[in-house]
């Protein structure tokens, strides 16, 4: 099914002004299903904040980390919301810039998701500290005892990476959303139109104004596009550096970039389905998006199957004992159950979406994209805790599995993630009307004189 | 509707046109009536409107963004390879004090987020930006909805006659002058 607004199908909008009327609707009162979906993710968020404030007070005691795993849920879920925040600039970077015309009505929330998914991970390596108040000790200062950072460890480059992923992404979030947040300044008043026109910065849609801000665009699309495949690739290298078995791989870097794709277009069915029905963007998003998205996730996930093919291979072509044992023990010991749920949610269940049907169903699209939101957290689960519960030494190993105080704070994260969400889509155009108006033709007149 | 802006010198005259074919046809008549200083004004952007402005040349922006890409860099190197040289026992793994390629990682991150960074600041100093305190006549809110305007904030008085017959003439829906340039409507949802 293509585009309504792409093949001039019925609900595409008529004129530059529907656009703005049609965005604008999401600005009337909320619904009851938007205040009990936010004060869900409120007392999520409020839940894991008590939890967190446990874990502040007794100390890192209350959650299951013991050696050898003193990497666990925390770390685990830091890299899942990483993963989720690449989608959103592949969409609005990657996808501008190969001129894809399905981008245009999802785009916008996909990097509201990768800004507040960023924003969601960047509490974790806080939360995994322990002593929470030393997190200043991430960066790079020249501390009392001359002692700088370590530029030549991973996790010092991931600092790098993920600030900059975020500093990058929320300012290509924010230059894109100006012409939309000026449209929404002159269609309000009072207080609130004040608030507008100075996060719009008094944008006039000028010639000046659209000729400067294009080119900075495509810049910013340029430099986003390396940025997101680099990030992941670092964010691997915090496993891939360390010679610990099932980790030291050089596949890692396309693997772990190939499952942050697929994890952030799951989410971004996951979040943009319900949103489309409750504020009604049908004419914007639609079945063709979703489907679009689904094929991402389909490529992704046969990339993620060989991927973890592969795995398996090296570990029994390299001879080396201790990787055939630790991916052995993977399939077979006491976490084979989060590995086959993992290989089941991530290679086994998108293959529905071969069929055209099914990847145009919204309940096909909703209930597999759920289900590869829970793989792909169970990948990182997989891959991070069991190569450190099986470590070198037999002596140590042991069976990690997350207190209530740690679930508690990865629920207070999803909570902390869709308040931001939520909030964002009610107050801001989380559909791009001015793209939109780019994609549908300009008024004519039929009377072009052009003497050049 | 708000009291409007002081007079400033010379004569506001604001064209409001429906059709994106209409504006250029009044760009391409006013350009070669040798006329200067207006400005146009869209809902979103337009290749057709960026030709006939710009006709070509291309923004300035591409130089910050060098500028910012090159300075990152150099930070990065310098970052790291001083660090290390004026603390040479952190020495993992036996690599060398400078080593370039754990140290491209950073050097690369610092030369997306300066060359980012650079872009968005000369981006906000060429647009204007700010522009709180555009001329009145350019704060039309039309324009974010679907009109395009071609607007002079000082032409010169001796030439309002001559403009204003022009724009009318191609296909403007609303020529306007002076203080009747100013739009305000309180279109709230």
């Amino acid at each position: 099914m293509a585009s309504p607004y792409v093949t001039g199908e019925p609900n595409r909008p008529e004129s530059y002004g529907a656009a703005n009327r049609d965005i604008i609707r999401v600005l009337l009162k909320p619904t009851v299903a938007y205040f009990v979906g936010l004060s869900i993710a409120i007392a999520m968020l409020l839940w894991g904040a008590w939890c967190e404030y446990q874990q502040l007070t007794w100390g890192m005691g209350v959650s299951g980390y013991a050696p050898p795993v003193m990497w666990g849920v925390y770390i685990v879920t830091f890299v899942f919301w990483v993963g989720i925040g690449h989608a959103g600039t592949l969409i609005s970077a990657i996808l501008y810039l190969v001129r894809s015309r399905w981008r245009t009505g999802v785009y916008r929330a996909s990097e509201a998701m990768t800004v507040f998914a960023v924003l969601t991970a960047l509490l974790f390596p806080v939360l995994h500290l322990g002593r929470a108040w030393q997190a200043y000790w991430f960066f790079p200062y020249p501390n009392q005892r001359q002692l700088w950072m370590n530029f030549k460890s991973p996790l010092m480059w991931d600092v790098f990476a993920i600030s900059t992923y975020f500093t990058v992404s929320a300012i290509f979030f924010y230059i894109g959303l100006m012409p939309d947040i000026a449209i929404f300044r002159d269609h309000s008043r009072g207080l609130v139109k004040k608030v507008y026109g100075l996060l719009a910065l008094g944008w006039r849609g000028t010639n000046r104004q659209w000729h400067h801000y294009m080119a900075a665009y495509g810049f910013f699309a340029a430099f986003a596009a390396p940025l997101v495949l680099s990030v992941h690739s670092v964010v691997s290298w915090d496993f891939a550096m360390a010679p610990t078995a099932g980790w030291h791989s050089t596949i890692f870097p396309p693997y772990f970039v190939a499952g942050a794709i697929f994890s952030g277009c799951a989410m971004v069915i996951s979040l943009l389905l319900p949103m489309t029905y409750l504020f009604k963007w049908e004419p914007y998003v639609n079945i063709w998006h979703f489907e679009n998205l689904a094929k991402m996730c389909l490529l992704t996930s046969g990339i993620l199957t060989y991927a973890y093919g592969t795995e398996y291979f090296i570990a029994w072509y390299s001879q080396n004992p201790y990787e055939q044992a630790i991916f052995f023990w993977r399939a077979t010991g006491e976490y084979a159950w989060a590995f086959w749920l993992m290989v089941f949610c991530n290679c086994v269940a998108p293959l529905v979406w071969y069929s055209k049907k099914m990847r145009t169903n919204p309940v096909s699209l909703f209930v597999v994209a759920a289900i590869i939101n829970v793989g792909m957290w169970f990948e990182r689960f997989n891959i991070i805790v069991s190569s450190l519960a099986h470590n070198f030494d037999p002596a140590t190993w042991t069976y990690y599995w997350p207190t209530w105080i740690e679930w508690g704070v990865l629920i207070g994260s999803a909570g902390w993630f869709f308040m931001w969400f939520l909030l964002f889509v009610k107050t801001f155009p989380a559909v791009a009307i001015t793209e939109i108006k780019e994609m549908i033709a300009a008024p004519v007149k039929g009377h072009l004189e052009n003497s050049r | 509707m708000s009291a409007p802006a002081p007079a400033a010198p010379g004569v506001r005259i604001k064209a409001v046109y429906n059709h994106l074919d209409l504006l250029l046809t009044g760009v391409d008549r006013l350009k070669r009536a040798g006329f200067t200083g207006w400005q146009v004004q869209a809902p979103c952007p337009r290749h057709e409107i960026e030709e006939a402005v710009y006709e070509g040349r291309p923004s300035p922006v591409r130089w910050w963004t060098l500028t910012g890409a090159i300075v990152g860099l150099t930070t990065g190197f310098l970052l790291t390879s001083l660090t290390h040289a004026q603390w040479p026992m952190i020495n993992p793994g036996g690599k060398p004090t400078v080593a370039i390629v754990p140290f491209a990682v950073i050097m690369f991150e610092c030369t997306i987020l300066f060359g980012s960074l650079a872009t968005f600041l000369g981006m906000i100093l060429h647009c204007g930006l700010p522009s709180f305190f555009l001329d009145k006549a350019l704060q039309d809110p039309r324009v974010t909805d679907e009109s395009f305007t071609i607007v002079f904030t000082r032409a010169n008085p001796a030439d309002e006659g001559r403009i204003t017959e022009l724009l009318q003439k191609s296909g403007a829906v609303e020529v306007t002058t002076g203080d009747d340039t100013v739009y305000e409507v309180p279109n709230a949802v």
